[in-house]
């Protein structure tokens, strides 16, 4: 039995919903969409279930993810429905329902909690510098630049960044379990055989690493191939960036912060480089699409992509400031503003990680993955 | 152009010669009173008169209008101008309204002219023929449609190539290339609008493809189709002549749509496409016909008999707006939907599609009266002051309006809508004396 919950359209308010429930049911939306196929077929079911409050139905509906939100459906719907935005507020109110500790529905629902937590969060790495930093020394590398690792050797902030890794890694995935539940375990009666959750996992690599779903985003009407969009490459830049600079804080901080400073043709230079390029480019170009509000996909914004996108922009700048810096010898420069980058960047994975926004990382290709599972699963019966 | 305006009076001005204007102005003068008719066109029956059949009862649309058109031709105490225009009105007082009139040139004197046509079968220019929406030809000198009335000649200007041979062709010398526009400055005591309502443009929607794909094409288009005096003595598609058998129609195309700028239903193109499908399923008994709606408005005295008759017939009724048309190479044309009632997007073949083009406002609507405003509702149609009690009333004291031009309605509404219209009118000026 369905159960209706009539306060489910206000509940998705709160995730930035609006206007849903001008839909009088036409469908235009769903035929315009170019990544909606007869397996598939949104969004014009998710607006409708918002409409009739059928919570359980869009909890175990995994079309959010499969929307890219190109904002055709928006564009053209003629009740101003505004479509892509209910999609929009589904992911944010889908992130909280994955979330099995409910802190992910408090910071989207609460600016009291969203910032009161990286407050929170913030304090605790500056309350471990304040106790735990080691001299402040002003001496000079033979290469003229900043002792870094004697003020915060890499060894002892590598035991946080495993601490931090590992809290990610068990929200995140017990969110991912949850959300796996949700989705694929409500097939009741279906079995799916061992060997698909193998073959199918090429789908999460390839669209995890390519995010080509977005390619296809706007090209029925264009009739072009794909659409070599700037969004795609330019998220793609910034999602590769991310990943890169991830990868050298957590799992090789011993080389990443060093305190030789070497030719930028070495690694650990140019892999900065391009990591903070991407993450820099990205943020200005989201910045700049959200202020001026151009297309469809940047016209609204909920608090929380801006806190986001003003984390990760203070994260970005001060990381660059260290490293200037640190290569120019200013030690005490060096030493605040790596305090703060670590301020702002700690919080920001903890949150918006598991809980919040980043976590589309995640889902989304797993959201692939499960559809093409329980696909295959029962083409296979 | 003359120097002097000429002068009349009448007791009541009839702007636009449609049904709802001629029911009008019928009604006044068989009532006794004199009436001034101003049309547009060179012919008055505006849209119905080219219609093929009417729902719900699938009567003949001409066989119903020419008869009420001749009537009113004809009719002593009915003054009729075609090819005129109402420049603007000054109300002067209470029963006195001054409008300034311009009648264009017709090139043809009209009282002389026998309707013979020997003048249109001696002209030499071809050109597309508006009336039959460019499915064939006409000549530059012509009787605008079989059943035209006046059915008289006129001379299209602007393609005359001045050959003069019309001129020698015409029996009775009624080709006068000196003609020029009269205005005429006319003195009523009542104005009844009834000019009417447009049909969107497709072309304001190019997921359609209207304009670009020819085998798309509008219901009044397939109306002309289906007419008697239609211009094939069957249905074919523009695109390569073919008979179709694969139809598609698809309804609220400019309406229920605040994209376009029109979010009002406009009330008779639900029962037309149904008609319409219903009149092919008799002229192409082998044709498929799908009908893609977001609802079916059937609200009319027997109108849902009339969708439950087409739904027997065997008419598809297929729940979901079209989103998408894209042509293929063979002229046949993808339409993407989504079916409401499957949850899934969807894909058809058709290879010709009928936009249910909606009904908007006459833009002329706004630009009669100098020293008063009329009050138009805000998509355009002339607002009804006091729409319950005196639905025929206007802004403007003694002005009223009739039919469409207060908004979408069928022809029966249409014609009630005039009836009102001519009784206050005429109350109206019997009040004041």
């Amino acid at each position: 039995m369905a159960s209706i919950d009539t306060q489910f359209g206000n509940d998705l308010k709160k995730f930035g919903a609006i206007d849903f429930n001008a839909c009088y049911n036409c469908g235009t939306c769903t035929a315009v969409c170019s990544l909606s196929d007869e397996q598939n077929s949104f969004p014009r079911e998710m607006v409708r279930l918002s409409v009739l409050g059928l919570r359980d139905n869009i909890n175990a509906s995994l079309k959010p993810w499969l929307c890219y939100y190109c904002g055709q459906c928006t564009t053209h719907c003629p009740q101003d429905a505004k479509p892509a935005e209910l999609m929009m507020s589904l992911r944010r109110y889908l992130t909280s329902v994955y979330d099995w500790t409910g802190l992910g529905r408090k910071l989207y629902t609460s600016k009291v909690w969203e910032f009161g937590t990286i407050i929170f969060l913030s304090l605790i790495i500056l309350a471990l510098f304040v106790f735990f930093h080691g001299p402040m020394t002003t001496e000079l590398t033979d290469q003229g630049g900043v002792k870094l690792n004697t003020f915060a050797p890499w060894k002892q902030v590598e035991i946080g960044d495993w601490i931090m890794a590992g809290l990610l890694s068990f929200f995140l995935l017990s969110n991912i379990f949850n959300m796996y539940l949700k989705i694929v375990r409500k097939e009741r009666g279906l079995k799916i055989p061992l060997k698909l959750y193998f073959t199918e996992l090429y789908y999460l690599v390839i669209h995890f690493f390519t995010q080509k779903q977005f390619s296809k985003c706007d090209t029925l009407e264009t009739k072009k191939k794909f659409a070599f969009s700037s969004y795609w490459v330019i998220h793609w830049f910034l999602m590769s960036g991310y990943v890169i600079m991830f990868i050298m804080i957590v799992f090789f901080l011993g080389w990443f912060q060093t305190d030789n400073i070497y030719h930028w043709t070495h690694p650990q230079r140019f892999l900065g480089y391009y990591a903070t390029a991407g993450l820099t480019v990205g943020v200005i170009y989201f910045f700049i699409a959200r202020i001026r509000k151009k297309d469809e996909k940047s016209r609204h914004s909920h608090v929380t992509d801006w806190t986001f996108l003003v984390l990760l922009f203070i994260t970005t700048i001060t990381g660059i400031l260290v490293h200037i810096f640190r290569v120019n010898g200013m030690p005490y420069p060096t030493y605040y503003t790596y305090v703060i980058h670590l301020m702002v960047l700690f919080p920001m994975l903890m949150i918006e990680v598991p809980f919040s926004k980043w976590s589309h990382l995640a889902y989304r290709p797993f959201a692939i993955y499960f559809d093409r599972l329980v696909q295959a699963a029962k083409k296979s019966v | 152009m003359t120097e002097e305006k000429k002068k009349a009076s009448y007791d009541a001005l009839v702007i636009g010669g449609g049904i709802a204007g001629g029911e009008a102005a019928l009604n006044m003068a068989n009532n006794g009173f004199t009436v001034l008719l101003i049309e547009k066109d060179l012919s008055i029956g505006g849209k119905m008169i080219h219609l093929s059949k009417v729902f719900p009862t699938l009567d003949c649309s001409a066989c119903i209008t020419t008869p009420k058109v001749s009537e009113i031709s004809r009719h002593p105490l009915i003054t009729i101008y075609t090819g005129s225009e109402v420049r603007n009105i000054n109300r002067l007082s209470d029963t006195l309204f001054e409008a300034d009139i311009i009648k264009h040139p017709r090139y043809v004197t009209e009282e002389d002219c026998t309707g013979c046509q020997l003048c249109e079968q001696a002209c030499p220019v071809v050109v597309s023929d508006q009336y039959q929406f460019g499915f064939v030809g006409r000549k530059a000198a012509y009787i605008p449609f079989s059943i035209a009335s006046p059915r008289v000649a006129a001379i299209d200007i602007e393609n005359c190539t001045l050959c003069g041979a019309c001129e020698k062709a015409c029996p009775t010398k009624c080709i006068d290339f000196t003609q020029q526009s009269i205005e005429y400055l006319v003195r009523v005591k009542t104005v009844i609008i009834a000019t009417g309502f447009n049909l969107f443009d497709p072309l304001k929607i190019p997921r359609f493809g209207y304009g670009r794909y020819k085998n798309v094409i509008t219901a009044m288009e397939m109306e002309r189709q289906l007419a008697p005096t239609r211009p094939f003595n069957t249905v074919l598609r523009p695109g390569d002549g073919k008979v179709p058998d694969r139809l598609a129609y698809v309804l609220c195309t400019g309406s229920r749509d605040v994209t376009i700028g029109n979010p009002i239903c406009s009330q008779i193109c639900c029962m037309y496409s149904i008609k319409q499908a219903q009149l092919l399923m008799g002229a192409l008994p082998m044709a498929d016909v799908t009908i893609y709606y977001i609802n079916i408005r059937s609200f009319g005295k027997g109108f849902e008999e009339f969708y439950d008759q087409a739904k027997g017939m065997g008419v598809n009724f297929v729940k979901g707006k079209i989103g998408l048309i894209s042509e293929k190479e063979n002229g046949n044309l993808i339409l993407r939907y989504e079916d409401v009632n499957a949850n899934t997007v969807k894909e058809a073949e058709h290879d010709l599609v009928i936009l249910a083009t909606g009904v908007v406002s006459n833009p002329d609507n706004a630009s009669f009266f100098t020293n008063n405003s009329l009050k138009l509702d805000p998509f355009s149609f002339i607002c009804q002051t006091d729409m319950l009690a005196s639905p025929a009333r206007t802004s403007i004291e003694g002005v009223f309006v009739a039919g469409t031009a207060s908004g979408p309605m069928d022809i029966p509404d249409s014609i009630l809508s005039a009836g009102a219209a001519s009784s206050e009118a005429m109350s109206y000026i019997i009040s004041k004396q």
